[in-house]
Order: C-alpha cells, then structure tokens, then sequence
C-alpha cells in the first residue's frame, strides 16, 4: 500500500473512533450512547489491525464488542426507563471538566508531536509467527502475570455473582419443599 | 507523509480525554463506566503502537495489553453488579443521587 493509503485509512480509523465517543459523551439516551460505543470500539479494532496487532484485533472484536459492549448494554437495558429523559444527562462539572480533559489531552499531545520517535515502523513478525511467541511469552516468560490476570478475572466473576445475587428474604429451605418436582 | 507512532499517541491521548470527560460529567452509571472503557482502549491503543514501532521483537506490551483486556471484563462485570445493586437499593442508577453518607 502507498502511503498516502496508509494515511486516508489512518484518518478514516481515526473519524470513526473519535466521532462516536463524542457521541458517547454527548447523546442524550444512554443506550444510543451504547449504541456509539460500537463504532468506537470497531475503529480501535482497525488502527490495531493497521499496527499489525492480529490477535488483538479478534481479541477486541470477540472481547470488547462480543462480551464487554453486549454488558454494558444489558446493563443499560435492565436499567431502563430509570432516569427522566429530560433531566439533564450531565452532572454541573461540564464547564469544568471539558476544559481540563481539553487541556489535559492538547499537553500530552504537544509533548508526543515533538517528541523525535523514530521515523518507521520496524519490520514485525508475520502473523502467525507473532500470535505463536505471545503464546509461548504467556506461558513461559509471562505466566506469571498471566495467572495473576486470570485470578483476578475468577474473583471479579465470584464477586460480580455474589454482588448481583438478590437478597434472600426467605430461608431457602422452605422453598425448596414446597416445590419438589421442580428439577428436571 | 507517513504514519508515525506520534499520530497514534495524539490518537490515544484524545481517546483518553474523550474518556475522562465521560466518567467525569455523565450521571449515568453505566455511560461512567463506558467512559472507563473509552480510556482502556486509549491505553491499550497506546502499548500497541509502543510496541509496533519501538520493540517489534518484545512480548511484554502484547501481554500487558492481555491484562488490560482482562481488567476491562472484570470491570464490566463487576460494574453491572454495583449498577444493579445501587438500582435495587437506591431506585437510581444516577451518581449524583445515589449517596449513602452525609454531605
């Protein structure tokens, strides 16, 4: 590809993750702010696949978008019709937080433009070379982490059960006699 | 001109912003908690990009970013179950309304 390809594809990524999450922030519905989140998450998964990052791009597909998003818009959908539509969406720290957030990004950015990072991207492995040493990292290098990743994955899950668990106000025992035939 | 690492960083500081000004100004619960999102994926946006043009040949940002997906399950599980205990308890999903403690 030429790099003038390179870049439009660049800039199309980078249009279709940014307008959404302005969208995110600024619709007044929270499930079409959800909604958005998708355009959002779908672009991230392109500028991954622009940086080579094979695995990850079905890692965000299948994680972000398959699991996370279909969360949280279960979550939104659950608590639905709980806050007035007309109330206002944002809390009184707008005027505040937008020029912080601004100026927060616009320093950081500053800093990275000028910044001499070097020119290219260095040649990366092929794709199945690269998904094959993550692998053998995850498992040798970097159990470690890794197993520490999933413990706290087994935990948040137990807790998150535990949590969302509703309260028993009946001891379970007495249901469970008045409906013996219920297994199947 | 070429696609440098620095337009990715920009990229991903903008991302970041985008997100801190969701969990900051939203009264939702759960758009708070895709404004945590927004700045995961800024993150990982970012190790990604290190990666590619800096240390092609390392695993370590590759495996930092697995744990970054890792958090962000977790914490959007965890998230929908305090979004619906604090709807189950409080009537609201609203921030701003749901506080417990004096003052």
């Amino acid at each position: 590809m030429s790099t003038l390809a390179v870049m439009g594809a660049f800039l199309a990524l980078t249009v279709l993750t940014l307008f959404p999450a302005i969208m995110v922030i600024s619709t007044r519905n929270v499930l079409h702010a959800g909604f958005w989140l998708l355009p959002c998450l779908i672009g991230v998964a392109g500028l991954y696949a622009m940086l080579d990052a094979h695995f990850f791009v079905v890692a965000q597909v299948l994680v972000y978008i398959g699991a996370i998003l279909v969360l949280i818009l279960f979550s939104l959908m659950l608590t639905r019709d709980v806050m007035n539509p007309k109330a206002p969406q944002h809390n009184g720290l707008v005027g505040v937080a937008v020029p912080i957030c601004a100026t927060m990004s616009a320093i950081c950015a500053l800093l990275l433009a000028r910044h001499p990072w070097p020119a290219g991207p260095v040649a990366a492995a092929g794709a199945q070379d690269q998904t094959v040493a993550l692998g053998r990292a995850l498992i040798g290098t970097y159990a470690l982490p890794f197993e520490a990743a999933s413990v706290l994955l087994l935990a948040a899950l137990v807790g998150a059960i535990v949590l969302a668990k509703a309260p028993q106000s009946e001891p379970p025992a007495a249901e469970r006699i008045e409906c013996p035939g219920g297994e199947k | 001109m070429t696609v440098g690492l620095s337009h990715y960083l920009i990229l991903g500081a903008a991302l970041f912003g985008l997100g801190a000004l969701a969990a900051i100004t939203r009264r939702n619960a759960v758009a708070v908690l895709m404004g945590v999102e927004l700045m995961l994926n800024a993150a990982n946006l970012n190790f990604l990009a290190f990666w590619r043009y800096l240390t092609p040949q390392g695993m370590e940002a590759q495996v930092f970013v697995i744990i970054g997906f890792t958090v962000a399950a977790a914490e959007a599980a965890l998230g929908l179950a305090v979004v619906l205990n604090l709807y189950r308890d409080f009537g609201t999903v609203n921030v701003d309304e749901a506080s417990g403690l004096k003052g």
